[in-house]
């Protein structure tokens, strides 16, 4: 089948001498834009390639945090109970505002990309400003999340039950760190952790719920940072557009800068439900 | 092929256990399975290679297509593998599956060496199994991972620290083949301060070797009579220790567990009493005086400090866990045998 | 017949000389200066610079190896202590897997052949490949850092718990395997979109090289599999930095849950590695045989069918591990199942030396040396696919001696020939002919004589890894210690045949092989733009019928203008019709 179509072509263009078409002639506006770059022939292709390019390296992404998923799934499913009582730890009433200021944040980030594509510059770097400060929020309410956690001692692996990352205490003082790098922490264990809950009830957990904490602060560590850079990408294409390199032909980084922050918001909206609401009913 | 014993060929070890016929026989069907592919393919080629070499007169004829023999060469195959797999599994599973009351064996393995226990709690460095008897490992690692590997019984598993891992084997006869560790678990070949040690002090995994000896049932009885509780084999069969077995058990012990560094057995005093002519004796202790009998052997072994016998330092460590009640009975019995 | 810009004199109108340089001159000379080259955006000279420190890495590793086969000559200590020897066979496989093997082909031949051989200028981003090439420098001096600093001896696997516990520089050393990964990643992205958004016209997928479709499926793999070893690493060194606990069972983790997430990166990077090689043996056999590849399609596929199956096969690295056997099962069987786009490859291209025109050129030793042994590491590969007969040679060196088959004896065979293959095309020299040829010798004689002993040893019960063995080994242990110097006097010629040409080598002819393949068609060395005038392709890669004696660079009488045996000649010495 292949050969036949093959054939019929051939036949028809040894007809012809040696068919080219010459290479762009830069000096013309309308076919050579600056923007153009000098590999691409068109600004279509050019704009259809950068989409894909970035929709490829979405698609990394999703695999990174892929494999911290199914580590959470293994853990969840042999270990319900202490993944229960942990979890009450977490508080929603934070996790929701800042589900809410991400899933925000994306909507004023697709506004960008609108504004930016129909030409008008001061509502783009709006919009953008707008993205990148819930970004901050974001940040901030993970901070004072963090924190409590850690005067808590609800931290990962050896760390658990060791609030402010203490080993001991001797004398009123902290001895040497439970990370395991300090040398002096090598036969430091997680301890049972009583405390409080975020609804309220005093929760004694075992030293086993450490897992669940690795589990939290390595995946919302790494969206964090997701979050630091989908932020400096925001602020990079906010200096491009307040420079004026923007236009309705040519608003590329935008679009894939925002893209890019719908991919954050996107793990987070997996992240909230499956670390802070799964749980058995009250 | 229940017992397979055939003895090493060029590429396989000798055939020491029921499921290694079945290992090789897979083992150099594939083998020959490659041989013919391998002749058919590179044959081929050579020839191709040779005829059809470039040279004036000679035209390349332009590709045709052969959809059916693309497709006979695709679906052939997956028979063959098929085969390959069907076998493989099945021999797989007698490989994992232990029969039922296997003897069991437990294996500590840790940087760098092995530990069997036996069911008599007796314990060694090497393995041995008596011949036709399934022996089941339940293996446990001390450290890092390590892996249980027997190349003449076609056997190899993980040991994972955290889990239980299993292996078993029936031998086919009796002889000994080595026991080596297969997942890589480090090494030491320098001191603390950084130099290097001779090569005979250099351990690692490579140096984790030990061997499987598999003997007739008598000899497997009387090895285990040898490291172990000499009493276990009666009383696991309902009947009481001969008293001359608990006496060598005793004497045993008395340079096993390291009493030979204070007492002597010639009356002469060292760091602590002699046990010649004791039992029986009214000692002077610094609690009073006190007979020596079942108890105080007893109570002088899990807490020497109690009551120590005047004249003597109170240095005895205290052996409480790290010595059984048979033991204590061993010992006992040994001490009342050294008569004046 | 293809078009393509046979040089005429006056050329087609173009883009004049810009900051770039002119971009019809030789892109080698376009430009030149230091600057020129570490800021090109060049995917031909960031081709080169790759070339360049693979092929440094290639002699660290070598160098790694040497020094494991030597002190394995003799029992005892022949050399290094036992802690030394573990760092040696560690960086071995680490400077071999993620410095060499892994960017090899894909970045140094992709990177250069790929946009030719579809008619497009550049690949899609061209300073996210500059990017791709600074990444890869930057974890190779982490590495570098890392192996100066204390090293690693936890072999290249880092399987836990021994890689948390071991006092060297495992944090470093991961870190630097964690921002190489991000090379590989970028170079396969770039290739993807190259590919889907800047072929020419004509170029359709079904006549698109199979050289492209072997990168196109590489960067397949890429894209999906290294972000989860980028993970995988992140996580052993928050277990050895925080002490997370997620592979230490003490606070409820599983060591064997590192072997999965590592495998299941590391089995698609084994595909990564050999399909490039298969590839490049597609290219070979079609030219030195001037033929179209038979069953073209099927390689096409073949390929992708490779990408997608070794997702699914990572347990066959974990029988032994104590996995359940409802999992053992699934994944023999998914094994065998992979092995099949394998054999399909290999029976095509034995196929297409049946009526062929086959010149015994060296890159074209080398191409049947790929088929000889690829074809036993590839039924190798039976005997551990197959469960019970596994777990008898899982760990032991018939494991080494198979990858080194199909790793070695395809991808390096494979990489070896493509270099020859290619080099008149990428410098416009001609390499000695004579002394290419002798060094395959070397190189296909020591490659068996190193690993076949290592079969036989594996099979008969030697485990891997090992510092000192029992004494029925040693003679198995000197014949691979030989063999390895036999190989590494033959890489050696080869590759001082190579920089020779660059030197002493004559001027290369535009097609001196005679190849009907695409990237032929241009200028050799091409000119900084790939071609004078944008390409349309009317014929096939592969069409010898349909191509002109003008395009395959034979006389008018259907006798050879390009060379023989080193010699550029213009008068018809030989005739290759």
């Amino acid at each position: 089948m292949f050969r036949r179509c093959r054939n019929m072509v051939v036949t028809e263009r040894t007809k012809m001498a040696n068919v080219s078409e010459p290479l762009q002639v830069p000096g013309h506006e309308e076919s050579h834009p600056d923007f153009l770059q000098h590999h691409f022939d068109t600004p279509a292709q050019q704009f259809g390639a950068a989409k894909l390019g970035m929709w490829v390296f979405i698609a990394t992404e999703i695999l990174m945090f892929g494999g911290l998923f199914c580590a959470y799934a293994i853990w969840r499913g042999q270990d319900p109970k202490v993944f229960d009582e942990a979890h009450h730890f977490l508080n929603k009433i934070l996790g929701a505002s800042n589900t809410i200021v991400l899933l925000f944040s994306s909507l004023t980030a697709a506004l960008a990309v609108r504004s930016s594509q129909v030409g008008k510059r001061n509502l783009t770097s709006f919009y953008l400003v707008v993205t990148i400060a819930c970004a901050c929020i974001f940040l901030v309410i993970k901070y004072f999340e963090y924190s409590h956690k850690f005067h808590l001692g609800l931290l990962p692996g050896h760390c658990f039950g060791h609030p402010g990352l203490s080993a001991a205490i001797q004398n009123g003082e902290e001895v040497g760190t439970c990370l395991r790098m300090d040398v002096n922490s090598a036969s430091v264990m997680p301890e049972w952790v009583r405390a409080v809950d975020e609804e309220g009830h005093v929760t004694l957990l075992s030293p086993r719920a450490n897992m669940f904490f690795g589990l939290y602060f390595v995946m919302t560590g790494l969206h964090g940072l997701h979050v630091v850079i989908g932020m400096s990408i925001l602020l990079w294409v906010l200096y491009k557009n307040v420079k004026g390199s923007f236009s309705p032909a040519y608003f590329t980084p935008v679009d894939l800068g925002a893209l890019y922050w719908h991919l954050v918001d996107l793990v987070w909206i997996y992240l909230f439900p499956l670390l802070y609401l799964v749980g058995k009913p009250e | 092929m229940n017992e397979p014993n055939a003895p090493a060929t060029f590429q396989l070890p000798e055939q020491m256990s029921t499921i290694a016929g079945d290992v090789d026989w897979l083992y150099y069907f594939i083998y020959w399975l490659s041989v013919v592919l391998f002749v058919a393919i590179v044959g081929a080629m050579v020839y191709w290679a040779i005829k059809y070499r470039e040279r004036p007169g000679h035209k390349a004829e332009p590709t045709g297509h052969n959809v059916p023999l693309e497709i006979a060469w695709t679906i052939a195959p997956l028979f063959i593998l098929a085969f390959l797999f069907h076998k493989g599994f099945q021999g797989y599973m007698d490989f994992d599956v232990a029969p039922a009351g296997a003897m069991e064996i437990r294996v500590n393995a840790k940087q760098w060496g092995w530990e069997f226990i036996y069911p008599n709690g007796g314990t060694d460095n090497e393995l041995h199994a008596p011949v036709h008897r399934p022996v089941k490992l339940v293996m446990v690692s001390a450290d890092v991972i390590h892996s249980f590997f027997i190349p003449a019984m076609r056997i190899k598993r993980d040991i994972v620290p955290g889990m239980f891992t299993t292996a078993w084997f029936e031998a086919t006869h009796v002889g000994q083949d080595d026991i080596m560790c297969a997942e890589y678990c480090g090494g030491r070949s320098k001191d603390p301060n950084g130099n290097e040690l001779p090569f005979a002090q250099m351990t690692g995994h490579w140096s984790m070797h030990s061997m499987v000896h598999v003997e007739t049932e008598a000899d497997f009885t009387k090895y285990l009579l040898g490291i172990g509780d000499k009493c276990a084999v009666f009383t696991a069969h309902g009947q009481s220790c001969p008293g001359n077995i608990l006496v060598e058990a005793g004497q045993s012990l008395y340079t096993k567990k390291g009493c030979v560094a204070c007492h002597t057995t010639t009356g002469t005093k060292l760091v602590g009493p002699s046990w010649k002519g004791i039992w029986g004796k009214q000692e002077t202790t610094d609690h009073g005086l006190v007979k020596v009998d079942e108890s105080y052997v007893r109570e002088s072994i899990l807490d020497p400090q109690a009551k120590i016998v005047a004249g003597f330092p109170p240095t005895m460590p205290p052996f409480r866990g790290q010595i059984t009640d048979t033991e204590i009975d061993e010992i006992t019995s040994y001490i009342k045998s050294l008569k004046e | 017949m293809a078009v393509v810009d046979i040089p005429v004199a006056g050329g087609a109108v173009g883009h004049a000389a810009d900051e770039h340089g002119d971009p019809h001159a030789n892109y080698l000379k376009a430009k030149s200066g230091i600057g020129s080259w570490m800021y090109t955006l060049d995917h031909k000279r960031i081709g080169l610079m790759y070339l360049t420190m693979v092929s440094i890495a290639f002699l660290v590793g070598g160098i790694f190896a040497l020094l494991v086969r030597l002190e394995l000559f003799t029992r005892g200590k022949t050399i290094v202590d036992a802690e030394t020897y573990n760092r040696f066979f560690t960086l071995h496989g680490a400077v071999m897997v993620f410095l060499f093997i892994i960017p090899s082909v894909p970045a140094a031949l992709g990177n250069f052949f790929l946009p030719i051989m579809i008619g497009a200028k550049d690949v899609a981003f061209p300073r996210i490949n500059m990017l791709s090439f600074y990444i890869y420098l930057v974890g190779v001096a982490i590495i570098l850092t890392s192996i100066v600093m204390g090293s690693v001896d936890t072999g290249w696997t880092f399987y836990t718990p021994y890689s948390v516990q071991t006092a060297n520089s495992v944090i470093s050393m991961t870190f630097g395997v964690f921002v190489l990964g991000f090379s590989s990643i970028l170079t396969g992205l770039n290739f993807l979109v190259t590919v889907h958004t800047m072929r020419a016209p004509g170029v359709r997928f079904a006549r698109m090289p199979l050289f492209v479709w072997g990168m196109y499926a590489t960067a397949l793999i890429q894209v999906l599999a290294t972000p989860v070893l980028a993970i995988t690493l992140l996580l052993l060194i928050a277990e050895r930095f925080f002490g997370i606990g997620i592979f230490d069972p003490k606070l409820g983790g599983d060591p064997v849950l590192f072997q999965h997430f590592f495998w299941f990166y590391s089995h698609p990077a084994v595909y990564i590695m050999i399909v490039p090689g298969m590839a490049i043996v597609s290219e070979l056999i079609a030219t030195f045989s001037r033929r179209a590849i038979f069953g073209q399609f099927a390689i096409a596929m073949s390929s992708i069918g490779l990408a997608v199956l070794g997702f699914l096969v990572w347990g066959h690295h974990l029988f032994t591990a104590g996995m359940s056997e409802f999992a053992t099962m699934v994944f023999s069987a998914l094994t065998f199942l992979v092995a099949i786009p394998s054999g399909v490859k290999v029976f095509n291209w034995t196929a297409t030396m049946y009526k062929g025109s086959i010149l015994w050129a060296s890159p074209m030793l080398y191409a049947m040396a790929f088929i000889f042994l690829f074809t036993i590491g590839g039924l190798t590969g039976l005997f551990l696919g197959t469960l019970s007969v596994d777990v008898h040679l899982t760990d032991t060196y018939f494991v080494v001696a198979h990858f080194h088959y199909v790793m070695m004896g395809g991808t390096v065979i494979a990489f070896l020939g493509g270099l020859l293959y290619w080099w008149p095309k990428m410098t416009g020299k001609m390499h000695d002919e004579r002394k290419a040829k002798i060094g395959f010798w070397f190189v296909f004689v020591g490659f068996n004589a190193v690993f076949i002993p290592q079969f036989i040893m594996g099979s008969r019960g030697m485990p891997r890894r090992y510092y000192d063995y029992l004494p029925q080994f040693q003679p198995f242990h000197q014949a691979s210690t030989i063999g390895s110097w036999i190989l590494a006097t033959g890489l050696f010629i080869t590759a001082y045949t190579l920089l020779e040409a660059l030197w002493k080598g004559k001027k290369a002819p535009r097609n001196p092989w005679n190849s009907a393949g695409y990237e032929w068609m241009t200028d050799t060395p091409p000119p900084l733009a790939n071609f004078h005038a944008a390409p349309v392709y009317t014929r096939g890669p592969y069409d010898y019928h349909l191509a002109t004696p003008e395009e395959l660079a034979t006389g008018p009488d259907g006798r050879e203008i390009g060379y023989k045996d080193g010699h550029v000649s213009a008068l018809p010495e030989h005739g290759r019709h």
